[in-house]
């Protein structure tokens, strides 16, 4: 078989930092390519390089021998690479017909013409899609079939899917491996994304495994199994630098009384019969993948989301039956949540550092006619500035003009000005520069050191591992797996995670 | 050497980082760029008010000034409520309605034999509650505010001509008479309805920067979602800046009322409610929330009655009055739109 692609030392940096690092990769004619790795290891970034999305800083790219580069996805396209998002990119409104020409209509555009063009591709696929039937009435299955159709519509050589299995169901996931391989058939080189890594070991020809944006390993499929793909995976030597020593120093921490217990929560097809338990004076690390539910469990516990209605499960905090359906009464109860999103929910862009702790205190403190203290929120931004070393001019300062790892700290303190009970961080140390993430676990531990009820959601393994006393894992909307922090390893937190 | 290895796992964790630090170039826009807005409309108020002086001989006379003001008193008062909901990131396109059928209806319960307390006690609990229905369908229903807002308005007028008076012109019976100084008596020689915006410009002025529901307000225009995390009543809140902007607008409605000796209902389909919004966002006060304040207000209203007033003077016509006012109001949109740009990442679907 011979190299449809092939990549030679590509790298994209943005700024100094390496999201994809001198990666060397081909992908032979007719065949299904799995590319592994963890959240952030830079799979994503390599994809949409070769779809043309992202332009690589260096490296060269070959297709069918001859060095190429895309400046837009439309040049990828004509080059026969199409790339399938995970969100798919139909429109619900338009029929199937319509969606697979969407874009390459003629100036006089026949529904007939196009209909007919439509059920010819579909036979040609062996697909079981009516193409005057609108997509929004489609299923996930049916919905992936048209972005195939539309592919193939495109001339398309190599196809790429970017976790296609995410949101089907087992039955529909089998149809779309016979799909796959039907492309495969007809000469289509696939590469796919996919956490699964059974679906990888079962379906592909050949896996490559990217950690950290370097390409690890790659071969064929027989030469792999589970464990050493999970061992690939993980298999780091550099974070035990920061992270390493920090966990040998420190000794896990009992666990106190119990706070929060959780049973059989659930929220639509995000969290599915959730059930675990939170104690006092201990860092709870709860890890899972992208879509595990983990942001979604901790939104429900903190009244910034509800639960189903019907057999939504039960939250019990410190013993008492609590159903919030906005944060107010659980800040109040003393449930704080720190987003992952600082930006989009974290802090007030237009406000000084001061107003924005300031406003953290004013939630819980004060009636309605009450007024507010300038300098009792002057007082307070003082103590905080001075005990998260947050870095600025003064509490004056706009968040917004603060580097991450500060606006992070001010969320921070935002938060912990309202004496919670029971704060969970999410992704606490992301976009925070390497100074700020130290200074941010230390906080996090003396938290938990002062008997506060500590949770740090994180995808980073070697974080969870760096400050958790016990480490929860979920997948699929659910906590499966428990462990002791102080004997777990990378592989089997990562073993549990993956499905 | 094991920092340099951490930049690379970062990086590698997250183009998230990175796409962060591109947006935050290091952002002086916020109060500082707002203080220009705020300092270039004075300056083009000074140089303008230096000029009219000077070219118009009857401009720089007391009496003008003071009719000038006068004037500019009842959009002044009307701008300041709708700044309130503005800074809570909605706008309030009811208020204008709300003015007129209020009052109106007060004057009705007036001309009907009622006592002047208990008409204006009437006129201000459905503004009240015209300012709660209008929150509620804002807040928790989770209409637009600029659809919801609308509607009530059109609604409300609806429902004052059809069931509360007939006439365009409500007139107040001699009863009424006592209310005149309201809207049309003078002290020390300075008309009341001039000391009343001075009053509302105060009170609001200090609710929004020394009350704790007023720096809400801020925040809640600022970032809703921060807001509801960090424990703020966000839909409360909402419905409180809505009754608010009722409340006042009902006031502003009596002083014109009083003034004239008669509410004119058609001002709700005259371009009143546009030169409201016009003085709000002329002054600063971004349409994207959390920012302003009133004394943007006050900048906006001086230079819109200055520019109204000189016109006037001249005698330009109206419709070429309202030609140039327009255009103000766009250039004024265009150069908030500039100057405060909403971040596609906060931004929300559905408001303006």
């Amino acid at each position: 078989m011979t190299d449809i692609l092939e990549l030679k030392n590509v790298t994209k940096d943005y700024r100094g930092v390496y999201a994809v690092k001198s990666v060397d990769f081909t992908l032979k004619k007719g065949e299904i390519h799995a590319l592994l790795g963890e959240n952030g290891a830079g799979k994503s970034t390599l994809t949409k390089i070769i779809a043309g999305a992202v332009a690589p800083s260096s490296g060269e790219m070959l297709i069918d021998g001859a060095p190429t580069s895309f400046a837009a996805p439309k040049d990828a396209l004509a080059a026969g690479i199409v790339m399938v998002y995970q969100e798919n990119s139909l429109v619900p409104a338009l029929t199937v017909a319509q969606n697979i020409y969407v874009g390459r209509e003629r100036f006089y555009n026949r529904l007939r013409g196009i209909n007919i063009a439509a059920q010819q591709l579909m036979q040609s696929l062996n697909f079981n899609v009516d193409p005057t039937a609108t997509v929004a009435t489609l299923g996930a299955a049916q919905k992936q079939m048209v972005e195939i159709a539309r592919a193939v519509s495109q001339n398309a050589r190599v196809v790429i899917f970017d976790e296609p299995t995410a949101t089907l169901t087992p039955e529909e996931k089998h149809h779309f491996f016979g799909l796959m391989r039907r492309l495969k058939q007809s000469g289509v080189a696939i590469i796919f994304i996919s956490h699964a890594l059974e679906e990888a070991l079962n379906y592909a020809d050949r896996i490559t495994v990217l950690r950290d944006g370097e390409m690890v390993t790659n071969g064929r499929t027989d030469a792999f199994d589970r464990d050493s793909i999970i061992r690939a995976m993980v298999g780091r030597t550099l974070s035990k630098d920061i992270y390493g020593t920090a966990a040998e120093e420190r000794s896990i921490r009992k666990p106190g009384k119990k706070v929060l217990s959780v049973s059989n929560l659930s929220m639509a097809n995000l969290v599915k019969s959730n059930s675990f338990s939170v104690f006092g004076g201990q860092v709870t690390g709860i890890f899972g993948l992208i879509g595990s539910g983990r942001t979604e469990t901790a939104k429900i516990i903190a009244g910034v989301l509800k639960r189903d209605f019907f057999h939504g499960g039960e939250v019990h905090f410190h013993d008492q039956s609590v159903r919030y359906i906005t944060p107010q009464p659980a800040v109040r109860d003393g449930i704080v949540y720190v987003t992952e999103d600082r930006k989009l929910e974290g802090f007030f862009e237009a406000m000084s550092i001061g107003e924005n702790i300031g406003m953290g205190d004013q939630a819980i403190n004060g009636g309605p006619l009450s007024v507010y203290s300038m300098v009792r929120v002057r007082r307070l931004a003082g103590e905080w500035i001075k005990s998260l070393n947050i870095r600025a001019i003064n509490e004056d300062a706009k968040v917004i003009e603060l580097s991450g790892g500060n606006q992070q700290k001010v969320v921070i303190a935002k938060s912990l000005v309202q004496h919670p009970k029971l704060i969970i961080f999410d992704e606490p140390t992301r976009g925070v520069d390497v100074g700020a993430i130290v200074e941010i676990h230390n906080f996090i531990n003396s938290l938990a050191d002062a008997g506060l009820a500590v949770v740090v959601i994180s995808s980073y393994l070697p974080e969870i591992l760096a400050i958790s006393d016990r480490v929860l894992v979920m997948r699929n909307g659910r906590i499966v797996e428990e462990f002791d922090g102080e004997t777990t390893t990378e592989e089997k937190i990562m073993y549990a995670a993956v499905h | 050497m094991s920092d340099k290895q951490t930049i690379k796992h970062r990086g590698a964790k997250g183009e998230f980082h990175f796409a962060y630090d591109d947006l935050h170039q290091p952002a002086d826009d916020g109060v500082d760029m707002k203080i220009h807005q705020e300092l270039i409309v004075f300056i083009i108020w000074a140089i303008s008010f230096v000029a009219l002086s000077v070219a118009l001989p009857n401009f720089f006379t007391e009496g003008n000034l003071i009719s000038l003001l006068r004037s500019v008193s009842v959009l002044g008062i009307l701008a300041i409520g709708m700044a309130i909901v503005v800074i809570g990131r909605g706008i309030d396109l009811a208020m204008v309605a709300t003015m007129a059928v209020s009052v109106a209806g007060a004057i009705v319960l007036l001309q009907q034999g009622y006592s002047i307390p208990v008409a204006l006690l009437a006129g201000f609990v459905f503004a009240v509650l015209v300012g709660t229905v209008s929150g509620i369908l804002i807040a928790y229903v989770e209409i637009p505010a600029l659809f919801a807002t609308l509607a009530m308005g059109l609604f409300i007028y609806g429902v004052g001509r059809f069931g509360f008076f007939n006439q365009d012109i409500v007139l107040i019976p001699p009863e009424g008479g006592s209310l005149s100084w309201l809207g049309a008596g003078r002290v020390f020689g300075i008309p009341v309805s001039i000391l009343f915006l001075l009053l509302f410009a105060g009170l609001v002025a200090l609710f929004l920067r020394y009350a704790r529901i007023g720096r809400f307000i801020h925040a809640i225009g600022d970032n809703p979602s921060t807001a509801r995390i960090t424990g703020l009543p966000v839909r409360k809140l909402y419905v409180l800046s809505y009754i608010l902007s009722s409340t006042i607008a009902y006031c502003a409605g009596i002083i014109t009322a009083t003034g004239v000796g008669s509410m004119n209902t058609r001002i709700v389909n005259s371009t009143m409610l546009y030169d409201v919004i016009l003085v709000v966002v002329i002054g600063g006060i971004s349409l994207s929330g959390g920012k302003g304040g009133v004394r943007n207000v006050l900048v906006g209203t001086l230079l819109i009655g200055t520019l109204l007033n000189a016109m006037t003077i001249m005698d330009i016509q109206y419709t070429v009055q309202n030609v140039i006012k327009s255009m103000i109001l766009l250039i004024a949109i265009i150069v908030d739109s500039l100057l405060n740009p909403r971040d596609e990442q906060t931004a929300q679907q559905g408001d303006i």
